[in-house]
């Protein structure tokens, strides 16, 4: 059932523009909140660069810890932006319209955020001018290129790039109708990102035009930047359980999976933070649960795959490393929790229409799909490399330092803080959009009975 | 208004010509059904005798190849056919479950095409029986994923397929008890009393039309997970486990993906067939054809990325097992038939699909997925060629010591594919004789669902979304 209702131009402008324009009363209460969570992040970071990389819970055999693991989450989450966006706009989705640019606007602060985790895991990040360009001519020392950890950052910063132009892009619009409703020195900052949009068809056929095309090439990369993140473990032939055909797909899935249940997180969030229930209506949610319950499932499939197969070749080191994943304290507590929160309980539920169109239903299961993925990625990295070595007796325990733990309640903070200050300057649901969208709304009549429908973009 | 409205030009898309009385479209489809055309029953013949002489290869190559584990190289070929039948005519109901789960209307004249060759499974389950009997036995000297569950892995692959095989007759059976009814109160002769018995209960209540989509979504659901558990349980006994050292996690999958390439492009070049041959324009027209050359173009674009997936992996990983890998199945005996693998599979659609005016067209997305099917083939026979060559005293070793040579198809292989394929064919054609083509309920539907109206001075389709 559609819950669509007419609204003027007046109206789409007054609701969608007044966190701009104003300032909602717990808008500080949460910039302080977020700001608290960056800061303590910020402080354990600042510690661990004057007492030295000791300070992390990481040593020999387990040198990747939470650090690695929330750099793979973030890039994860990243993913949002492009599904919904991208894919959605060139397959036609109607219901994309009003969530595209939270999408977006999530995938730069996550990757950015991810982006900031490998430096820090460095311990001494400054010194990743070396390793970025050639430490000596004369010694010819230059970065290794056969490793999928330079591919890495050329992967990321390729997205980070695209995905915010894909954003300044659809926003030049919406610039310039703030534009119009400011005066002083925001009006001059608007005026200026604007870039003389006068909305004539001309700009906006090229607009369209433009946001078709990056869609379509900003999928490739997309893809690529979670599989090149995929193969810094894939690559690895040394460790059990990381070298392993699956990993590109399944990373991307679970990425697209993660990342599409922030959005939902996010869009329930939204509509109570700035009261949008006209806008990011039930049945939105009922059709990002459906694409939640299909990716979900997909992941699964890969899920099965990865684990099945790693069982197959029987192969005693592979059957250690499983066996320290589902047997053994804590590893064995994680991994059924890890099942049940990305998959068992929030999958089954969505099943259900009146599931996906409640609300409250809707933001804590979004929320333990990111619980169970963050979990995932830690039963991926952590107890390989505890089981990487031949020798038992070289075997490690790893044991997360309050400063990894500082340092990954911090980039939530990040994340929420640069979302907050986006919604304060732009806004999060394109006002173009929500105008399409009642242009495109219609009604037509089936017997006896008038029903919703939509005209068919071209 | 002006200035916030998105006002780019929309792209002029002709438009099937589509009855818009319910009437009109029964008595147009079912008037075709009924009258088939004269060249049907010469394909019928046709593909009769080449499954005839299907079974002549079969005897010869009995005759040449004992029907166990010491002849299996023998029986190499009929593997590829079994395999190339399963990735595309059995894939096919796939594309009508999943374009009716996305609620697109764009399928509906598509949807029992891709329906009806889930009938071809039927012959693929008897040919598994034959195959079955030349895979060594279960144990720790072969890999299974069954593991040590008794009668692995030939009792349950074979009731696996046995399952696809019944879900989707009944896939078919449920989406086809409309029109069957249609049949059996305006049509004559067999087709008559064969619809009245398959359809007798068929009054079209309300609650009738209620059950029949439930059940569409439930078997349709069914059909989806049983047809990719297929390729990710089958693919794996019949092919992977048979090389030493093979092990690869993304095969499954890559299979499955390259069979979605194939199933959407069979649909095309079955709808340019019915198209063409049935004069099937005013119902299949542009719009059909430019929605599968998306689809199309999206499956082309993964089966790079799964292969690469895959291929990186082991490219790079270097270890003997996965170079005796590459070397069987990509560098060396099958680099030929790997290189028309990609480039029909892969290069050669990308290239021709990536042009909007050759997406917007009828004969652009048809060639396109021709040479997707001649590469799948291709694909189908470096994947089970190579395997089956390899001898069973290697199977159970850590990794290939030796690649065997390419097995080269003889006459017995060339009658055998080439039968089984036709069998495939003359089951789909004789089934498309009890039901119509094209789905006249779910026209009638789509007759319902859309409208064309005028927006800002131009026509623009209008589609209902009562969901």
């Amino acid at each position: 059932m559609q819950e669509r209702i007419r609204q003027t131009e007046r109206e789409i402008n007054r609701d969608l523009l007044w966190p701009v324009l104003r300032i909602p009363w717990w808008f500080w209460g949460l910039v302080l909140a977020a700001a608290l969570l960056v800061a303590a992040g910020g402080s354990a970071f600042g510690l661990e660069v004057n007492r030295g990389p000791g300070v992390y819970g990481v040593n020999r055999p387990t040198f990747w810890g939470f650090l690695i693991v929330n750099f793979v989450f973030w890039v994860g989450i990243s993913h949002a932006g492009v599904m919904l966006s991208a894919i959605l706009r060139l397959s036609q989705a109607e219901w994309r319209r009003p969530m595209v640019r939270a999408a977006e606007v999530l995938t730069i602060f996550s990757l950015a955020t991810a982006a900031s985790f490998p430096l820090m895991h460095t311990g001494r990040p400054w010194r990743i001018l070396y390793w970025a360009f050639p430490y000596d001519f004369s010694r010819g020392v230059y970065v290794n290129v056969r490793s999928p950890l330079i591919w890495d950052p050329s992967a990321i910063f390729t997205y980070l790039t695209s995905s915010a132009l894909f954003v300044f892009i659809t926003l030049i619009p919406d610039l310039a109708v703030l534009r119009d409703r400011t005066t002083g020195w925001p009006h001059r900052i608007f005026s200026v990102l604007a870039l003389g949009w006068k909305g004539n068809p001309r700009q906006w056929r090229l607009q369209a035009l433009a946001g078709i095309l990056l869609s379509a090439l900003i999928l490739p990369v997309f893809v690529s930047v979670h599989s090149i993140v995929s193969w810094d473990f894939g690559m690895a032939v040394s460790v059990e359980g990381w070298h392993v055909t699956i990993f590109a797909p399944y990373f991307v899935i679970g990425a697209v999976h993660s990342g599409v249940a922030a959005v939902a997180t996010l869009m329930v969030v939204m509509r109570k933070l700035f009261r949008w229930d006209a806008y990011l209506r039930d049945e939105h949610f009922d059709a990002i649960g459906r694409l939640l319950v299909v990716v979900g499932t997909a992941w699964f499939y890969f899920f099965l795959l990865e684990f099945v197969f790693a069982l197959l070749g029987r192969e005693p080191q592979e059957l250690a490393l499983r066996e320290l994943q589902v047997f053994q304290w804590p590893w064995n507590a994680l991994f059924v929790l890890f099942l049940l929160t990305a998959y068992f309980i929030p999958v089954p539920l969505w099943l259900f229409r009146r599931v996906r169109r409640n609300l409250t239903l809707m933001f804590w299961t979004s929320i333990l799909v990111n619980v169970g993925m963050w979990l995932e990625r830690l039963i991926i990295i952590v107890p390989s490399l505890m089981r990487k070595q031949t020798f038992t007796f070289i075997w490690g325990v790893y044991k997360p330092s309050p400063i990894e733990i500082l340092m990954v309640v911090g980039s939530f903070g990040l994340v929420a803080l640069g979302l907050l200050m986006f919604s304060k300057v732009f806004p999060l649901i394109p006002l173009n959009e929500a105008k399409e969208a009642q242009v495109f709304m219609d009604e037509i009549r089936v017997g006896k009975r008038r029903v919703p429908a939509v005209v068919r973009e071209e | 208004m002006a200035g916030t409205h998105n006002h780019h030009r929309p792209h002029p898309l002709p438009q099937p010509d589509l009855p818009r009385d319910p009437q009109e479209i029964s008595q147009d489809l079912l008037g075709r059904f009924l009258s088939p055309r004269p060249g049907l029953r010469g394909a019928l013949v046709g593909l009769f005798v080449l499954t005839v002489l299907g079974g002549v290869g079969l005897v010869l190559r009995l005759g040449t190849a004992p029907l166990s584990p010491e002849g299996r190289a023998g029986w190499a070929y009929l593997a590829v056919a079994w395999s190339y039948i399963l990735s595309t005519a059995q894939a096919v109901p796939v594309f009508a479950v999943a374009m009716r789960l996305a609620r697109n209307h764009w399928r509906r004249p598509l949807s029992r095409i891709a329906e009806l060759y889930g009938v071809a499974g039927l012959l693929n389950l008897l040919i598994l029986l034959l195959l079955l009997a030349t895979l060594p036995a279960g144990g720790a000297f072969r890999r299974t994923l069954w593991q040590y569950l008794l009668g692995s892995p030939h009792v349950w692959d074979f009731l696996y397929m046995l399952a696809l095989v019944l879900l989707g007759l009944a896939l078919l059976y449920v989406s086809a008890l409309p029109d069957l009814a249609l049949v059996r109160d305006h049509g004559r002769g067999v087709a008559r009393s064969l619809a009245g018995s398959l359809a007798g209960f068929w009054r079209g209540t309300p609650r009738q039309w209620r059950v029949l989509h439930m059940a569409l979504g439930v078997l349709g659901a069914f059909y989806f997970i049983a047809y990719v558990m297929a390729h990710s349980l089958l693919a794996v006994d019949l092919a992977m486990v048979l090389v030493p050292g093979w092990k690869d996690a993304i095969f499954p999958a890559y299979q499955t993906l390259t069979s979605l390439q194939s199933a959407v492009a069979l649909v095309a070049v079955t709808a340019f067939l019915y198209r063409r041959w049935g004069r099937m324009e005013r119902y299949i027209g542009v719009e059909q054809f430019w929605a599968l050359s998306k689809l199309l173009l999206a499956t082309t674009l993964l089966w790079f990325y799964f292969w690469f997936a895959g291929f990186i992996t082991f490219w790079y990983g270097r270890t003997p097992a996965e170079q005796g890998v590459i070397r069987l199945f990509i560098a060396g005996p099958y680099f030929g038939v790997f290189l028309l693998a990609f480039l029909f599979g892969f290069l050669f659609p990308f290239l021709l699909l990536i042009w909007n005016v050759v997406r917007r067209s009828v004969g652009g997305p048809v060639l396109a997925s021709a040479l997707v099917l001649f590469g799948n083939l291709m694909e189908r026979v470096r994947t089970y060629a190579g395997a089956w060559s390899v001898p069973n005293e290697a199977i159970g070793a850590h990794r290939l010591e030796e690649i065997p040579h390419a097995l080269a198809p003889g006459l017995p292989d060339v009658l055998m594919a080439v039968g089984a394929l036709a069998g495939a064919l003359f089951l789909v054609l004789l089934a498309s004789r009890l039901v119509p083509l094209i789905s006249v309920w779910e026209v009638k539907e789509w007759a319902m669902l859309q409208r064309v109206k005028v927006l800002v001075r131009r026509p623009v389709v209008v589609i209902a979304k009562p969901e």
